[in-house]
């Protein structure tokens, strides 16, 4: 084989005449040379031509069946697919993990946040109201509304937590159960009167937000 | 074409096709019909894991399979050579000549040792031992006392003027298309 092209030693591949490591190598060439496989194509007539002069015998029946059951096996998938397919099973794991820990660092995150809120200083508190069966629950809130950090206790379920105004109801967010109490902090830039729970489109609990001076502000939570 | 597109169907029609050709190239290079018959089912099983073994481009598809069905089989004859060798060192014996398969119906096998009668003495003694004594280039080419670029030159003309004298030695019935 001189240079890139395997034309000088297509006889001896034909043939038979090259060790297994030269073999190889004609043939992963072959896969991108059309010019060499012509050229590999003759001499391979060549030799099958000569073989074909040679004295005949009949294969066994059961070399049939021998052969069925090899092509029984699953056939290579083309490369691109098989590379293809590595790469979305390479990736799903990833990206599962990629949007478990995503959603572990933004609950870290807003709970990090709501801790600092409870304990840089004063802030609001009202208990929602059950208007049909569900768990206690309450809701802290800064003084100036730009805070609201919303607690279930004894959660089963995911809560939503809705924004009552002017006849009607923004949803916010949920309540989401980790171990048997559910959070949802919301950073807001104005003030709300009325909060709702809501399971589904029920609503099982309304809270009512003081804003007035008269309104008992808690003081911060302390550590230690 | 479905050999090509790596369709089932068009590998045991292949096999079917030409059935008779492909287990005699084999038993011709082994001479043991069990060897042949695992000789040639290796070869399908192999090309059917290849991802693109064959395309339209090689050419003829009977030749494809009869050259890669020889392969196989010198690749055996190569191992049990390498076996046999290793076996008599152990048992301390002298290790004798490679051997060359006895093979059946010598009129038939005539019509190939004439028309190698027509090459030149070098031509044939290199052709000779690629393709009845499964020997490498290399091997040739220590066992000649030659260059390999000698001998890759002497089997490429040597191989073209067989075909060629074979072809006008064709019994009307033979060949290989």
């Amino acid at each position: 084989m001189i240079g890139a092209h395997a034309g000088d030693v297509a006889e001896l591949y034909a043939l038979g005449a090259l060790d297994e490591v030269q073999r190889r190598r004609v043939d992963a060439h072959l896969r991108t040379c059309a010019q060499c496989r012509t050229l590999v194509g003759a001499a391979e007539r060549d030799v099958a031509f000569v073989a074909s002069m040679e004295p005949r015998h009949d294969p066994p029946p059961q070399l049939e069946a021998k052969i069925d059951a090899a092509l029984a096996a699953r056939a290579p998938w083309p490369l691109p697919l098989a590379i293809a397919a590595a790469i979305v099973i390479g990736l799903m794991p990833a990206a599962y993990l990629w949007s478990v820990n995503r959603a572990l660092h933004a609950t870290v995150l807003a709970q990090t946040a709501a801790m600092q809120r409870l304990a840089a200083g004063p802030h609001r508190h009202a208990d929602f109201q059950p208007m049909q069966p569900s768990p206690p629950a309450e809701v802290m809130y800064g003084s100036d509304g730009s805070w609201y950090l919303i607690v279930v206790h004894d959660a089963r379920k995911a809560l939503a937590v809705a924004w009552m105004h002017d006849g009607e109801r923004t949803t916010l967010g949920y309540a989401a159960p980790n171990g048997s109490v559910a959070m949802l902090y919301l950073p807001k830039s104005h003030r709300m009167d009325r909060l709702a729970l809501m399971d589904g489109d029920r609503i099982v609990a309304q809270a009512t937000l003081s804003w007035g001076k008269s309104s008992p502000a808690r003081p911060a939570v302390r550590s230690g | 074409m479905g050999f090509a597109a790596h369709e089932r169907w068009a590998f045991g029609e292949a096999y079917r096709r030409n059935a008779a050709l492909l287990y005699s190239a084999a038993y011709n290079v082994l001479g043991n019909a069990d060897e042949a018959n695992d000789c040639v089912a290796d070869a399908f099983a192999r090309l059917w894991r290849s991802p693109h073994p064959y395309s339209a481009d090689r050419g003829n598809l009977r030749s494809f399979l009869v050259v890669c069905v020889r392969n196989e089989a010198l690749s055996r004859r190569r191992r049990q050579t390498r076996r046999s060798r290793a076996e008599e060192r152990l048992a301390g014996l002298t290790p004798p000549e490679a051997q060359t398969p006895q093979l059946a119906d010598p009129i038939e096998r005539d019509r190939v040792r004439r028309a190698l009668f027509a090459l030149s003495e070098d031509q044939r003694a290199a052709i000779e031992l690629a393709y009845y004594e499964g020997k490498t280039h290399t091997e040739i080419a220590a066992e000649l006392h030659e260059p390999l670029g000698t001998i890759k030159s002497r089997i490429k003309l040597g191989l073209r003027k067989l075909a060629s004298v074979l072809e006008s030695l064709r019994p009307q019935e033979a060949g290989p298309q």
